[in-house]
């Protein structure tokens, strides 16, 4: 997986590495099981602090998308064939989306092309998934 | 007389000058004279200008300092090649030192950066998938200690050279094969250079350019400890060995070594030249990172967790001075020769 990062970009480096971790997974980039470099690789790798990293490791272990064992480092716990998510994370989801709906009302997007924008996405994601099963 | 010592102090001062004239050569264009620049300024005309003179200037230069050491030939004690030597190499580095000052000139006043998309690339299969280091390849470098240990039981020192004598071309032979061992499974830890508006093609042209190294490197590492094995049995007087066969080894893998360098980083420097108008349409570019080289050539970054880094300059890689763990490395890397000379004297 190749991991992009904006140094500049107003968004939190550790925001970054963990957005661009999700949306792998969601594209099939990142299967269930499979292994992520330790903090520190990473940290070496994008040339940044090894804290910025774990904290990135941390927000997706708190939500569920990674494991991370002292032996086995971090692991993709879940991907979209993992079934449910667990409980409790589709109402945090919501209230994310929820804010980023208003965003976009805000900048005067219509519902139309809010709909449209998020079909898109997901039928992107779902494409690039398909093809790497 | 002659002595092996002596001749690589003549040898060097022309290798060592068409190295450094050779350098903008093999040198990545988005780091010219150590500069980082964007793609779309990676053509600049200053930078066209500067290598060329840099390359007139160098070359003088080795010319003057390879005719100066040939004219000492059979003259002086082997410090005088030495010196030709550091002298060689300082009028090189201010020859650099003016390039790179110039392009920085250039790179400020025209605001090179405003404007530009930046971004950082890591390929998680560099770790989960690594280039392991080529252990069969280190089989010569052993076999040649072995033979010395084999040759040092059999005929023995003199007793007059008491058993060190005999002692440290194999503790040298060891300390030459652990170090570059060392080294590199640093280099194979270290971060790959990525471009991030072609990250594929330049982590392969990475890979390829580790594996051509690290072989040429311990073939280097077999041929220096063979020098060393033939001046060890000049020392026993198990044979007569003259001084240049002593030395063919060395250079041999040194040439090696510096051929695989030039090629490996002529490949890669045609290929991301070719792709600079690539670089345009994406729009995205490697972020400013100067402030942590000084010269272009040192880097030190604190916050950087890496103990080596891909030079900026020609081919290989270089110390993270910022990071206390590189200058325990080079402390080792200094300190164990110092030990051993004063251990076996």
């Amino acid at each position: 997986m190749l991991l992009s990062i904006q140094p500049d970009s107003p968004v939190p480096i550790y925001q970054q590495i963990r957005d661009r971790i999700v949306e792998a997974i969601a594209a099939g980039e990142l299967p269930a099981g499979a292994s992520l470099p330790s903090t520190r690789q990473l940290a070496v790798d994008l040339g940044v602090n090894f804290h910025t990293v774990n904290k990135g490791y941390d927000l997706l272990r708190q939500e569920g998308l990674l494991r991370i064992g002292r032996k086995s480092g971090a692991v993709v716990r879940r991907d979209a064939g993992s079934g449910q998510a667990d409980p409790g994370w589709e109402g945090d989801w919501a209230a994310r989306l929820r804010t980023l709906l208003a965003e976009a009302i805000a900048q005067g997007l219509g519902p139309d092309e809010i709909g449209e924008r998020g079909r898109a996405a997901v039928a992107g994601f779902r494409m690039r998934f398909e093809e790497g099963a | 007389m002659t002595t092996p010592a002596m001749l690589a102090g003549y040898f060097t001062v022309p290798l060592f000058g068409a190295m450094l004239c050779a350098g903008p050569a093999v040198t990545r264009p988005a780091v010219p004279f150590g500069v980082r620049a964007p793609a779309d300024r990676a053509a600049a005309s200053v930078i066209r200008r500067e290598r060329d003179t840099y390359m007139r200037y160098t070359a003088a230069v080795t010319a003057c300092a390879t005719a100066a050491v040939f004219l000492s030939w059979g003259h002086g004690s082997w410090w005088l090649g030495r010196i030709i030597l550091l002298l060689e190499l300082a009028a090189e580095l201010a020859c650099y030192w003016r390039a790179h000052r110039r392009i920085a000139e250039a790179k400020r006043a025209g605001r090179w950066f405003a404007g530009q998309r930046t971004a950082v690339v890591a390929d998680t299969r560099w770790r989960t998938e690594p280039e392991r280091l080529p252990v069969r390849w280190l089989v010569p470098a052993l076999a040649v200690i072995a033979a010395t240990v084999s040759l040092r039981v059999a005929y023995g020192p003199p007793a007059a050279r008491g058993p060190a004598g005999g002692l440290a071309v194999v503790i040298g032979q060891a300390y030459v094969t652990m170090l570059w061992t060392q080294l590199m499974l640093l280099f194979h830890r270290s971060r790959p250079d990525l471009d991030p508006a072609d990250p594929v093609s330049s982590g392969q042209r990475y890979r390829r350019l580790l594996r051509a190294y690290t072989r040429a490197l311990l073939v280097m590492v077999a041929l220096v400890d063979l020098t060393l094995l033939l001046d060890g049995c000049r020392v026993w007087l198990v044979a007569r060995v003259p001084p240049p066969l002593v030395l063919l080894p060395s250079m041999a893998g040194l040439l090696t070594m510096i051929g695989t360098a030039l090629w490996a980083g002529r490949d890669r420097t045609e290929a991301e030249t070719a792709r600079l108008g690539r670089a345009r349409a994406a729009g995205v570019t490697a972020p400013d990172d100067d402030r942590w080289w000084k010269g272009g050539l040192i880097y030190v970054h604190h916050d950087d967790p890496a103990i080596m880094v891909p030079a900026r300059f020609g081919v290989g890689w270089t110390f993270n001075l910022g990071n206390p763990s590189a200058w325990l490395a080079v402390a080792g890397i200094v300190a164990a020769p110092i030990g051993l000379a004063l251990l076996l004297r």
